[in-house]
């Protein structure tokens, strides 16, 4: 099976037009998979169709479907574990070496869907930081649909599957029918709100933000735009978390790189400098060098299985 | 008795088991619309639940539908040969993932046996199905029966 | 890295075996757990252990226990890959020695992302 052309342009135009994503020729496998259950479930022969029918009925249902199919990401829980070991090996022991007393945490989970990161979040700090530290989660995505099971807290056997360590499953799951039901005390954490990227970002300052596989979508300026909003509700000494294939290098100066275990980390900097390293100030050193001998950046560890 | 176990949660744990593991992406299982047909060469597979609630589940179709599933669960090409061996055991293994699982929607901890495959399921102590699913799986029909004993 | 792929069900030992190769793995297979202990004590040496539940001869669980009690045993990563889905099963698994637990259905995503966690998976660039 193939996509017509006018099946793709069309997708990719009212795709860009509604959230700013870029569906690039050579993204039709993606445009095929994610539309095809969709057609099934109204009974079309399959995607082209499908989408015939989408464009001359104009139903707005219709066309909030196509774009809600598209721009969802399919998330597991711990997705890519690198930021989550990063966050309990590096983020979390750093922003408690910089205060008195880490009784505040705050962390916007942006681009959530249906909600795996900011649980999985939740989990992690549940298990790290005591009950004297406060932790609210503000988690926010463009889609209604996905914040709705978001804030459910209930997700199929298949959705529990994907990368969600079986101990934080019996400690943090019970059954309910067919389906998982995340515990009460985690779903109190989190605040789950609609939120455009394209707009002003939720009211900080935030400690951690956790902005991953989105920015792939956008061009450029875009790009640039998102960074600079996320900058201004980032606390200094906080830092950023991008996906595995993204990076703030050349794309926006303020930020400063961090290597942890198998990725990278960013921080917030001023001035646009961030190309050139910045010297080890008493800010950055003792952060790091937490229970390790050396006072720099740990170097990347090959093996970021969970300890056991 | 009260039913323990729902259609619609049947139905999801059916769904899930052909969306991942035979199709390359859920879509392609629909309910039948209408009566489903008796199978005129049917294939059955089921698992029975021993315990305080006991029960079984059953998938039963066409055995070429059969031979359909286990080509796809075995990602071999259409039309090539599945042997009676690899049939048995990979339609088998779908009525032990589907019955494993509604296992898990009973209130009571029980244990399953090991999948049996034959023309036809014996039949059960209880008499009636306490759910009957008719299904489409890419044209074919498909039914998807539950008994509580 | 070297997988035991264990399931009386040879359509399964296929799928899980296909896949665990894909990730660049060599995989040996067995059809029920004392099958699975003979390969462990004729001196193949595994890093994972995948376990179906419900096996004849001896099940899944019951070769965790056997795993676990010996010493030269203990760095074998151990994941139940099974159709039992209850909280307490899941339970009853780690406490007897499992790593990690798979239910089935799943995807040959859900598989690389346990070992994600296990650290099993082979360094990679992103893409």
């Amino acid at each position: 099976m193939s996509l017509t052309r006018e099946t793709f342009d069309f997708v990719a135009d009212l795709v860009r037009r509604r959230s700013a994503i870029q569906l690039e020729p050579g993204k039709e496998y993606l445009v095929e998979s994610r539309l095809l259950p969709l057609a099934r479930e109204g009974g079309h022969s399959g995607v082209d169709a499908y989408v015939t029918s989408v464009r001359t009925g104009r139903r707005e249902p219709d066309l909030v479907a196509v774009v809600e199919a598209l721009t969802t990401n399919e998330t597991s829980w711990f997705r890519d574990s690198t930021p989550f070991s990063a966050l309990r090996t590096h983020m979390l022991p750093a922003l408690r070496a910089e205060r008195p007393v880490l009784d505040r945490l705050r962390v916007w989970s942006a681009a959530c869907s249906t909600g795996q990161e900011p649980y999985s979040i939740a989990m992690t700090l549940a298990e790290i930081l005591g009950p004297s530290t406060r932790t609210e989660i503000v988690a926010t995505d463009l889609s209604d649909q996905v914040l709705n099971q978001a804030k459910e807290g209930r997700y199929s056997q298949l959705e529990v599957n994907r990368g969600l360590p079986a101990p934080m499953l019996v400690r943090h799951f019970r059954r309910s029918g067919a389906d998982w039901q995340i515990a009460e005390e985690l779903r109190r954490t989190i605040t789950f709100q609609r939120h455009n990227l394209l707009d002003a970002p939720p009211l900080g300052p935030f400690d951690l933000v956790f902005l991953r596989n989105v920015l792939i979508y956008f061009d450029l300026a875009t790009k640039r735009a998102i960074l600079g909003r996320v900058h201004r509700v980032l606390r200094p000494g906080g830092f950023l978390v991008l996906g595995a294939a993204e990076t703030t290098i050349g794309v926006d100066g303020d930020w400063e790189r961090v290597p942890v275990a198998r990725g990278s980390v960013y921080r917030p900097v001023h001035g646009g400098t961030a190309a050139l390293p910045t010297p080890r100030t008493t800010a950055t050193a003792p952060t790091f060098g937490v229970s390790r001998p050396a006072p720099t950046f740990p170097p990347a560890t090959v093996n970021q299985g969970v300890s056991r | 008795m009260s039913i323990a176990v729902e259609t619609d949660q049947v139905y999801a744990i059916t769904h899930e088991v052909f969306g991942a593991m035979i199709d390359p992406e859920p879509g392609y299982l629909r309910p039948w619309e209408g009566e489903l047909p008796a199978p005129v060469d049917p294939l059955a597979a089921w698992v029975d639940v021993h315990g305080e609630l006991a029960g079984r589940a059953a998938v039963i179709c066409e055995t070429a539908a059969a031979h359909d599933l286990a080509r796809a669960l075995l990602r071999m090409e259409p039309g090539e040969e599945v042997t009676p061996a690899d049939l048995v055991d990979a339609f088998g293994e779908v009525a032990n993932v589907v019955g494993g699982n509604v296992k898990a929607l009973l209130p009571s901890q029980g244990t399953l046996t090991l999948p049996q495959v034959a023309a036809a399921v014996p039949p059960a102590p209880a008499g009636a199905p306490v759910h009957e699913l008719a299904l489409d799986w890419r044209g074919h029909p498909l039914a998807v029966v539950v008994w509580l004993f | 890295m070297r997988a035991l792929v264990i399931d009386d069900s040879r359509t399964m030992r296929r799928i899980v075996a296909h896949t665990l190769e894909e990730l660049g793995f060599s995989t040996v297979q067995a059809g029920d757990g004392q099958e699975a202990l003979d390969v462990l004590e004729s001196g193949d040496q595994v890093d994972l252990a995948c376990i179906d539940w419900n096996m004849p001869v001896m099940d899944g669980l019951t070769f965790v226990t056997q795993v676990r009690s010996r010493q030269e045993w203990r760095s074998i990563t151990l994941m139940m890959v099974t159709t039992e889905s209850e909280h307490g099963q899941i339970v009853r698994a780690l406490a007897a020695g499992a790593h990690e637990y798979l239910i089935k259905p799943f995807t040959p995503d859900a598989i690389r992302d346990k070992l994600d966690l296990l650290g099993l998976l082979p360094l990679e660039e992103p893409v």
